[in-house]
């Protein structure tokens, strides 16, 4: 028999209607609120980065939360109630993310404490601020994402302005004359190049003396270091990631420059170390918060995540691990995951312990105390040279 | 040329084409006109069941076109059925009936879009035959153009469409100008290099916020429902209008210089001209989905609008069939979805998507859906 049009579409919208019955339609009752829920696990909902570029960063953030969430359950929870980590890939892309805070919020999470990339991150903000979410972001620190002034948003890492300030301070401190910046012209490394360029613009101290956009992933830079060096700058300060700041620092001092170099937070790992060789990477600065290894104190964490998972911790493992301390602490507090509630003890919060010290919030919902720090690479290891306090 | 039936061109075997191009210019309007009234004549008599014509002449022309002389299945003449358009609409229509959470809205919302993207991509691609491989730059200077104007000047993103579309030509005919005057290869490098430049400038240019980009554009529709529908009915149209450009005078015209340049030009089609209008058209198309992308998203960054953007939308069309609309909408789909369904598998998501993508193109070399106009043999 050959189905009539009409019959294929009329069985078609039939089916469809039948599916309504499954109650996550239009049709379907909504969910009756927060009134049944008194026994049911908190959710927390992370998005990161476990595909695409950043994806190496993803397991050390959300093992370090699955390991804040066993500890909290292990003392018998929040409010009698068990907590339960979601995680959901972003891609460190802004559709991907966008439809991963959707599916977060679908799933009913509470309170979220994920967001590495700022540009994937940016797009979820009114995503969870519909639903009335908090957000704890541990790693993204662009400075637009408290821009909007939103009032569920809150960062618990160091801004790009605060890692400005610890640079300008290091320079001063360190009797630099004339600064040369370089950024690699993605959204964070040229915004604290910026901001540190308006720090040193003021009367007194270090004179910039260029600022000089390079493109990431390049593997010859001798074209920026020329420019660079024409200027005879006694400091070098790079903005971006590893990758091109192990080649900077190497073609640098095969060029023969003499003066300091010092690297922003995304240069901050042993690769650095690798790819410019021992010798260039030796007394190249860096601005970083702290991590597990200039943390004292932190053997005892560091061992249970080693336990737990095998390997070491990594970037932002303890930048997980506190938002998730922090998101219980407030639900704690506020009786309830309420959002709206939720979002005033987080305000209230004054002296809560963190890797990064006591945390207050500032009025646009950043960290009051920045916590960088300068490290510097000594036999080929990334070590604490001054904690700026 | 008046002896030439409006419907000829394609309906012309190949051989026949080329053999037109290779005479003289004396004796090329007989022998066309004869050659193609030959091949016309018993397609326009069966009409929509030309495949089942007899024939000896017939078969091997057919076979040499699909790579396959079976007579049609079943499952091929449900795909042939005009009412499938109306169907994949109801369906789209009634799905958040099925399920309308946040998450669900969002993943079809984003597919309604890349929908739209293929569809005009179709036009350049899948009907004129010019390998655009930076389709994606018209995408981000819709998104681009209807956000600045949206943030800057407080304009609702409705107002900036007349200038979404203005500014969509004008970049089609700036970069579709001098290279369509180039060939295959060369065609594809230069498309390559200005979608690159099209990202780079907005990386670059401090009106488009830079790395970090536009964001706090205002939404099309209150609700996520209510701009699912509107993104729905957009996109239908769109691709209903893809659809009718693919069968009118100048869509037959597009198909013609995609079989054989030559012979069209001697045919009386001002190629140029022709490549030109199926460049803008889709440029129009990439840039209203581009101000789709940004009311869905409400930030708009660089990032979104990379090479591998326009390599999948490429893969949709040739995925579901090039030319083909109701293939180019099932490969856009299957595009868009395959990386959310597997989205549970976190760090194989994208390999699994890797080897599926190819399976398809190994067990379905023409297309999900492939094109059979019905005015080809």
């Amino acid at each position: 028999m050959r189905a009539t049009p009409l019959t294929s579409i009329a069985s078609l919208a039939a089916v469809a209607l039948l599916a309504t019955g499954c109650g996550q339609g239009l049709l379907g009752g909504g969910d009756g609120g927060d009134t049944a829920k008194t026994n049911e696990p908190i959710v927390l909902g992370m998005l990161i980065p476990q595909s695409g570029s950043e994806a190496a960063i993803g397991p050390y953030m959300s093992n370090a939360a699955q390991l804040a969430v066993d500890e909290i359950n292990a003392k018998g929870g929040v409010l009698g109630r068990k907590l339960e980590l979601k995680t959901a890939d972003d891609a460190c892309d802004a559709q991907s993310a966008a439809a991963g805070a959707n599916k977060l919020v679908t799933e009913g999470v509470d309170v979220s404490v994920g967001g590495y990339c700022s540009g994937a991150t940016l797009p979820t903000l009114p995503i969870f601020g519909k639903a009335n979410i908090p957000m704890i972001i541990p790693a993204a620190n662009s400075q637009e994402l408290v821009d909007q002034k939103l009032k569920h948003v809150f960062l618990i890492n160091g801004t790009g302005t605060q890692q400005a300030a610890a640079a300008e301070k290091w320079m001063t401190k360190q009797g630099a004359k004339s600064v040369a910046l370089m950024h690699d012209n993605t959204s964070y490394s040229k915004d604290i190049a910026l901001r540190t360029q308006a720090l040193l613009d003021a009367p007194g101290g270090a004179d910039t003396a260029l600022i000089e956009a390079v493109t990431p992933k390049e593997s010859d830079y001798s074209a920026n270091i020329t420019n660079v060096l024409a200027k005879k700058p006694d400091f070098v300060y790079w903005t971006g990631y590893f990758q091109e700041g192990g080649l900077i620092a190497r073609q640098l001092r095969q060029a023969g420059y003499k003066g300091s170099i010092m690297v922003g937070d995304g240069s901050v790992s042993p690769k650095l170390v690798e790819i410019a060789g021992p010798e260039a990477a030796e007394g190249v600065y860096a601005t970083m918060t702290q991590t597990p290894d200039t943390l004292e104190g932190a053997e005892g964490w560091i061992e249970a995540y080693k336990k737990k998972f095998g390997t070491e911790p990594g970037p932002y493992s303890n930048q997980a691990y506190d938002a998730v301390r922090l998101a219980a602490e407030a639900v704690g507090k506020a009786g309830g995951t309420d959002g709206a509630k939720v979002i005033a003890a987080l305000e209230a919060i004054d002296g809560f312990q963190m890797f990064s010290g006591p945390l207050k919030f500032t009025p646009e919902h950043t960290l009051s105390n920045g916590g960088f720090q300068i490290l510097v690479v000594k036999d080929g290891k990334i070590t604490l040279q001054d904690s700026l306090k | 040329m008046t002896g030439v039936p409006d419907t000829t061109p394609e309906g012309a075997p190949e051989d026949t084409v080329r053999s037109t191009a290779a005479d003289t210019a004396e004796s090329t309007d007989g022998s066309a006109t004869a050659g193609v009234a030959r091949a016309a004549a018993p397609n326009e008599a069966t009409g929509e069941t030309a495949n089942e014509a007899p024939g000896p002449a017939r078969k091997t022309a057919e076979v040499r076109r699909r790579g396959a002389g079976r007579p049609p299945t079943r499952a091929s003449r449900l795909l042939q059925n005009r009412w499938a358009g109306l169907a994949g609409l109801l369906l789209a229509l009634l799905a958040p009936f099925v399920d309308a959470t946040p998450y669900a809205l969002s993943v079809m919302t984003s597919a309604a879009i890349f929908v739209m993207l293929a569809a005009g991509l179709n036009i350049v691609v899948g009907y004129c035959g010019l390998l655009d491989l930076g389709y994606v730059a018209f995408f981000a200077v819709g998104a681009y153009t209807s956000g600045v104007l949206a943030t800057r000047l407080d304009l609702p993103l409705v107002a900036t469409v007349p200038v979404v579309i203005v500014v969509t030509v004008v970049a089609g005919v700036v970069i579709g100008a001098p290279t369509l005057r180039l060939r295959s290869d060369y065609l594809a490098i230069v498309t390559l290099g200005f979608g690159e430049i099209i990202r780079i400038t907005a990386n670059n240019l401090d009106v488009t916020g830079g790395p970090s980009g536009i964001y706090g554009i205002p939404g099309l529709a209150g609700s996520p429902v209510a701009f699912y529908y509107l993104t729905v009915v957009v996109v239908a149209l769109a691709v209903l209008g893809a659809a009718r450009l693919g069968r009118s005078r100048i869509g037959r015209a597009w198909r013609f210089v995609r079989e054989d340049e030559d012979a069209a030009e001697a045919m009386g089609v001002h190629t140029y001209r022709v490549k030109l209008a199926a460049y803008i058209a889709g440029a129009v198309w990439g840039g209203l989905a581009g101000v789709l992308f940004a009311a869905h998203l409400s930030a708009i960054s660089p990032g979104s609008f990379t090479f591998l953007q326009s390599a999948l939308v490429l893969m949709a069309v040739v995925l579901g069939g090039m030319g083909s609309v109701p293939g180019v909408v099932i490969g856009a789909i299957v595009i868009s979805i395959l990386p959310e369904i597997l989205r549970d598998l976190a760090d194989y998501r994208f390999f699994l998507f890797g080897v599926l993508l190819i399976a398809v193109m190994l067990l379905r070399p023409q297309g999900l859906w492939p094109a059979r106009s019905k005015e080809v043999p």
